[in-house]
């Protein structure tokens, strides 16, 4: 990719006590692009997305944010990027617009225009002369939105943003996300747990275990390049489709095969002309599910996850 | 900064609690001048003649001077003693008990009051922001850290002389509604020469005297309290020390250690009511002793604060 990033880990690594955490993470994040950060309970997401955001410091490696180090100027470094982590935790006892008011004036030259312009775009209007304490959880998480979109960051990070939410609320949350991204070039860094949830949002994933960076890969490139084929005889098919350099994997019915588009119509020829009937082929999208445990093994979770 | 200042002070005041503790604040002052006056309307006996009072006094602190006495206490004595005998010579009688004047010189109860008011705040300033699960939103900000804790001290220190200013306005106001005004002029020895001490320049001068007790305990609450990130813990142990303070002081006081205890020096109005009980100290190494206990606060509070590694 040729575009800029806003965003770039470079080894990355944090130690606490003699334990590595995080384990030389290099990631690179694009203008426009919702990449999602995926990993199990433990994996050490968090402590990542702490390191980037100044509430953690780096062991070593470093951390850029529009080419300039977060290390050497952490204002300016800070200044493009928005920061929702878990659940925002307002001041319950001011009202929403002060609790705007209060991070506007940690920004520099926020207009109160523009506190009003950020309060309509999430739609608090009715609300925002209340206590924060009077909200719901979707309103706590919209101020948060609110708060995190104030200064026009070029980088927003979310972690677990949809945690507690309802599924109204995270469809209406993963709507605003993508609009801020399409519509004004901000890349969003999303980390989750719930691996539908990053399916439906990300343009991308990384994937994080034990503090390693496991896997890198576009959604669009991984949901599209396995096709579900029902043929008969099965047995053949897969010899020959095998014999032809594919990889393949039998299903009780038919079989799944990796393929580029641009490929399906000389394997349906091949099949045909060797006397195999097909009676469907469809794009299979496999299941992040399948793909998360695929790449993290499904064993090392389970372990993972009891610690 | 200023903005950072400007968002303490509004989230300080966003909190009922601090309404809470300037309304109480105002209540005890008035409290404190009512029962000055009822206890003056109860033994209002036989009103003595100031100048028996005072040969009375020159006699008993002359049998005192006798003794063997330290030298602090000796030059306390013998000026007790050469400020009476020049009232006694030019016919000036000391400020009447009753008067409003009286209460206004030594504004004592404010400066604890305010001691208590301004911990409770200095504890909460930075371990809320913890309790309260803020911190993340906080820092996450293009801010540096040590800004943050700058605006946040700067905010108790306000909040101090505020309540400090509340509490002698409501005091003077008191004094004005409930007392007469009482004849009589405060004197004291500056060098060999008496002179007279002004009311309001005194009473404002032991306002000040006090609010080194109100700084000096903030920051040990503000570095509690940034350290533990615990706010009940940052007002017990504060309070623990304002109030044993002065025994602790007491206590040791015939080791050559007080000199450079802090709770020693807290109290800087011993010197203005002759009250000093370690040897050898003075205003200026007072000043200087307390001012070394501020700053390891400080850097203390900064150092932790600064350094770690937000994980709630």
């Amino acid at each position: 990719m040729d575009i800029k990033p806003i965003v770039e880990l470079q080894n990355l690594t944090k130690v606490i006590g003699n334990k590595k955490i995080i384990d030389n993470i290099s990631l690179s994040l694009y203008p426009g692009q919702i990449t999602g950060f995926l990993g199990p309970n433990g994996a050490g997401k968090t402590t990542t997305i702490r390191m980037m955001v100044g509430l953690m410091k780096r062991t070593s490696g470093e951390i850029l944010i529009d080419g300039k180090s977060l290390s050497e100027d952490f204002e300016e470094g800070l200044s493009k990027v928005g920061v929702i982590v878990e659940n925002p935790e307002m001041y319950k006892f001011m009202s929403g617009y002060k609790n705007l008011l209060h991070f506007a004036r940690m920004q520099k030259n926020i207009s109160k225009e523009r506190i009003n312009e950020v309060v309509t775009q999430v739609g608090l209007e009715q609300r925002i002369h209340e206590k924060v304490s009077t909200y719901s959880l979707g309103m706590r998480q919209r101020l948060g939105l609110a708060q995190a979109l104030l200064h026009r960051p070029k980088f927003l990070i979310l972690d677990e943003p949809t945690n507690g939410l309802d599924p109204a609320g995270i469809r209406e949350f993963r709507e605003h996300l993508r609009t801020i991204a399409e519509t004004e070039g901000v890349s969003v860094f999303v980390s989750s747990h719930m691996l539908s949830e990053i399916e439906l949002m990300c343009d991308r994933i990384a994937v994080i275990q034990n503090g390693r960076l496991v896997d890198i890969r576009d959604m669009a490139e991984t949901t599209q390049s396995h096709y579900y084929l029902e043929l008969s005889p099965a047995e053949d098919a897969k010899s020959l489709l095998i014999s032809n350099g594919f990889t393949i994997e039998l299903l009780p019915v038919g079989l799944l095969l990796q393929a580029e588009k641009d490929q399906i119509p000389f394997i349906i020829q091949l099949l045909t002309s060797n006397k195999i009937d097909v009676y469907a082929v469809h794009p299979h999208r496999k299941t992040l599910e399948d793909q998360f445990l695929e790449m993290t093994g499904g064993g090392q979770i389970a372990e993972s996850h009891t610690k | 900064m200023l903005n950072l200042i400007q968002n303490e002070w509004m989230k300080l005041w966003a909190k009922k609690g601090t309404w809470v503790m300037t309304i109480l604040l105002i209540i005890s002052v008035i409290g404190l001048m009512g029962l000055t006056k009822w206890i003056n309307n109860q033994d209002r006996t036989e009103a003595t003649d100031w100048k028996s009072n005072a040969q009375e006094q020159i006699n008993y602190t002359k049998e005192a001077l006798e003794l063997d006495l330290p030298e602090m206490e000796r030059k306390q004595n013998e000026e007790t003693v050469k400020v009476l005998e020049y009232r006694l010579a030019n016919n000036i009688p000391p400020l009447a008990e009753d008067g409003r004047e009286s209460l206004i010189i030594n504004p004592v109860g404010v400066g604890s009051f305010v001691v208590l008011l301004t911990v409770i705040a200095a504890a909460g300033i930075v371990a809320s922001e913890f309790s309260q699960g803020t911190i993340k939103m906080l820092l996450t900000r293009p801010v540096s850290r040590w800004k943050i804790m700058t605006a946040k001290y700067i905010t108790v220190l306000l909040f101090g002389i505020l309540l400090m200013s509340i509490g002698f306005a409501v005091t003077v106001i008191s004094a004005y509604i409930l007392f007469p005004s009482g004849a009589g002029q405060e004197l004291k020895l500056v060098g060999n020469a008496i002179v007279p001490v002004s009311v309001w320049g005194h009473g404002l001068y032991m306002l000040v005297l006090s609010f080194a007790n109100v700084l000096i305990t903030a920051t040990f609450a503000f570095m509690i309290g940034s350290v533990f990130r615990s706010n009940g813990m940052a007002i017990g142990l504060s309070l623990f020390i304002f109030f044993t303070g002065n025994t602790i002081a007491l206590l040791l006081s015939q080791y050559e250690v007080a000199k450079y205890l802090v709770f020693t020096h807290m109290n800087l109005t011993m010197y203005e009511t002759n009250s000093v009980f370690v040897d050898g100290i003075t205003m200026p190494f007072s000043l200087v002793v307390l001012a070394v206990y501020i700053v390891v606060f400080l850097v203390i509070s900064y150092t932790v604060f600064t350094k770690r590694d937000i994980t709630a």
